[in-house]
């Protein structure tokens, strides 16, 4: 229960306005990975009809292409496949709200670290730079967690300090 | 402690129960009325689902001389639907319009479209 709680308790700013700021990109990520990167691979409420996906499925071309990273992903794509489409698709919506954060930035961290290092690697740098800002976005809020204006937040409110 | 090995727990079952979507062979008979365009070369289709590409043309068969097109197209998909166009001698038809979309035939296994070329 210790644990936990030290995971959910977010860091707060000296000013509240400092946490509005810090919300800002953390909504308009978490907005993104899920709708517009995690949605089309991950079955989700809000997943476009026509991709035929059900709740938590993940896209049917999406492990051939985890396959093709080759090692340890070649040996369990569909694994990995669908742990990467549920960091970006149920991560990017908890980010948004604030709930675990900490956890679902960590989540997005690996998946940016794997799509930039296995799948962006050989495109160059300008390629990798959208999994090189939600790196960040994800280890920011690791470090973080929800700040003052997330789930999290309203959870842990007596005891953070 | 107990909380985490709940939570993988968790993880893991959905991973092994949800899964990959299921992919099924469609076909789709594309009829394509070219009457229209003079000087043609070569026929195709560019698309998004496997074997179509947006790079090159999936080869059309003159089945009614300058006038009617055809080709049949297999693949296996999760999707519902696909979305392509039509090209002629290398240049794509709608040009700054959205692609064409036709949804599988769900209780056959072959779906027939006809279309009228850059319509």
């Amino acid at each position: 229960m210790k644990l936990i709680t030290t995971i959910t308790n977010p860091i707060l700013m000296p000013h509240w306005l400092l946490d509005v700021l810090l919300t800002i990109p953390r909504i308009t990520c978490g907005y993104l990975l899920t709708v517009e990167f995690g949605s089309p691979k991950f079955g989700l409420p809000w997943s476009n009809p026509d991709n035929g996906l059900g709740l938590f499925e993940v896209a049917f071309w999406f492990p051939q292409d985890v396959a093709q990273y080759g090692s340890i992903f070649a040996i369990a794509p569909v694994f990995f496949a669908w742990m990467g489409a549920f960091a970006e698709g149920v991560g990017g919506i908890i980010l948004a709200l604030g709930i675990q954060t900490r956890i679902s930035g960590f989540l997005i961290m690996c998946t940016m670290l794997v799509a930039m290092f296995m799948q962006q690697w050989n495109e160059g740098i300008w390629m990798m730079l959208p999994a090189m800002g939600f790196l960040w976005i994800g280890m920011f809020y690791m470090i973080l967690g929800s700040g003052r204006f997330g789930i999290d937040y309203l959870f842990t409110k007596k005891t953070v300090k | 402690m107990r909380t985490i090995a709940l939570l993988t727990a968790s993880i893991l079952l959905l991973v092994n129960t949800s899964c990959v979507q299921k992919t099924y062979k469609k076909t789709v008979l594309f009829s394509l009325d070219v009457s229209k365009i003079k000087n043609i070369k070569t026929v195709g289709i560019r698309g998004w689902d496997n074997p179509l590409s947006w790079n090159n043309d999936y080869p059309m068969k003159e089945i009614v001389k300058d006038s009617l097109y055809q080709a049949i197209v297999t693949g296996k998909t999760g999707r519902i639907c696909t979305e392509f166009k039509f090209s002629i001698n290398n240049k794509v038809e709608l040009e700054g319009k959205e692609n064409r979309k036709v949804y599988f035939d769900a209780k056959n296994d072959t779906t027939k479209v006809s279309f009228v070329f850059d319509k």
